[in-house]
């Protein structure tokens, strides 16, 4: 049976990050939607709800964690990755204590972000 | 313990040898910077190829990276050869202000990169990071307008300054003070403790502690080592600074320089074998394969790094043999 295809936000205010991830993202069949700024990005959430969000940590006016917040109190089915170049551990540690699903630093490969979203996706269907 | 008590350790009885053990100590600094500059470069081109997910922050954080360690490089190089330091400084200065030039290319330049494909091209941070890595390590238009060409620069006015000083006094000082292994016709001098700490003559490799010493003669032909082989062979004079994991050893004779710098602990990311061969030696007939090698005016460098320990240790033993 055919599974089905998962919705996923991604919110960089990198134009690169975005351009770069949706066509490496869809590859899989999933449906892929980029943002450049958290405003515009929740008001789309609050007109339909996405399964995996994937946002940069560092943003002017909402930073990815504020983002983090108000997804899940959106929506705490959604499974929400934060991607960051300014990897620390203190970074890290308050997003996961935050409910975020994992996190992953820049430079990355998109496999390597495929692959959390595969666990996300397994977690939200099982 | 108090650190000033540590200090007696290295407290030698003739000024020669302690200065010579602070050169050789300050040389291995150099050598590291250089190594996390070239991990820097090896970065660049890695992620230049397309497949990876980055910002312009990632690319201003790599050049900033790369002035800050040329920066110690140059501060150790000057330490080293304070007679090239007018030298080194305008060139640091000149690589400065093209790094400064690089962090403020404006976002959308239009140019095409090297990376190859047209969605790669269209991006202004990877047209960013192509320059940057031209800056780097292209085509160097002149003498030290690289990065990579700049260092090699260093390498070389630092080596040819350190072989003058061993020519001269701390040679002298060195042949009358310090222990002698007949056999290679090598003096050893222990590079964190009192140089006559050591056995006045060792018996067997057990009596060196100095794993890289030990696997270099480990498989030694004959009764000498000497990088000049057929018709040009003749006995030379070694001097080798020693750790338990560490061994700078160089030649002490004029017009035949060739300097081994080398770490052995069985971590991948510290050891490495680091060789200058001055024009006079071929080279071919001394390094295993899986050296990076590069030829400038003065003589050879030659490289391996990154590689399994085993891999050091076997390319220390081979080079070993191929000297004696």
């Amino acid at each position: 049976m055919e599974e089905q295809k998962l919705r996923i936000m991604v919110i960089d205010d990198e134009n690169i990050v975005g351009k770069r991830l949706k066509p490496a993202l869809e590859k899989t069949g999933d449906i892929v939607e980029t943002f450049e700024e958290g405003k515009t990005a929740l008001s789309r959430f609050d007109e339909e709800p996405f399964d995996i969000v994937v946002t940069d940590i560092r943003m002017e006016k909402i930073n990815g964690i504020e983002i983090l917040e108000r997804i899940l109190s959106k929506s705490s089915r959604t499974k929400v990755i934060i991607i960051t170049g300014y990897a620390t551990v203190e970074v890290a540690r308050e997003a996961l204590s935050k409910g975020a699903f994992d996190f992953i630093a820049k430079p990355f490969k998109p496999d390597d972000l495929r692959a959390i979203i595969a666990r996300a996706s397994k977690e939200l269907r099982s | 313990m108090r650190i000033l008590e540590k200090l007696k350790i290295i407290t030698y009885r003739e000024p020669g040898i302690r200065d010579f053990c602070i050169q050789t100590i300050r040389f291995r600094t150099l050598l590291e910077n250089a190594r996390a500059l070239l991990a820097l470069v090896e970065d660049g081109n890695e992620k230049v190829i397309g497949e990876y997910i980055l910002d312009r922050h990632y690319v201003t954080s790599l050049i900033d990276d790369v002035v800050a360690r040329l920066g110690m490089m140059v501060y150790d190089a000057c330490v080293l050869a304070p007679e090239y330091g007018k030298l080194f400084y305008m060139q640091h200065d000149r690589h400065k202000r093209r790094a400064a030039e690089l962090n403020s290319q404006e976002k959308t330049s239009g140019k095409k990169n090297t990376a190859g494909d047209a969605a790669v091209s269209s991006d202004p941070e990877y047209e960013l990071l192509s320059d940057v890595l031209t800056w780097l390590n292209g085509e160097a238009s002149e003498p030290g307008a690289t990065v990579i060409d700049f260092m090699k620069q260093v390498f070389v006015h630092v080596i040819k300054k350190l072989d003058a000083n061993n020519d001269s006094k701390i040679g002298l000082l060195i042949k009358n003070n310090v222990s002698k292994t007949v056999d290679c016709n090598m003096f050893l001098i222990d590079l964190w403790e009192d140089a006559i700490a050591l056995p006045a003559r060792p018996h067997s490799l057990e009596d060196i502690n100095s794993i890289p010493l030990k696997l270099l003669l480990m498989d030694v032909q004959g009764g000498n080592l000497s990088p000049m082989a057929g018709d040009k062979a003749r006995a030379v004079t070694w001097i080798a600074a020693l750790s338990e994991y560490r061994l700078s050893l160089r030649t002490m004779e004029p017009g035949c320089n060739f300097h081994l710098e080398t770490t052995v602990s069985g971590h991948e990311r510290s050891d490495f074998i680091f060789i200058f061969a001055d024009p006079s030696i071929n080279t071919e007939n001394i390094l295993p394969p899986g050296f990076h090698t590069e030829i400038t005016d003065h003589g050879q460098l030659a490289w391996k790094l990154d590689a399994t320990p085993k891999a050091i240790e076997d390319s220390l033993i081979s080079i070993g043999r191929h000297l004696s």
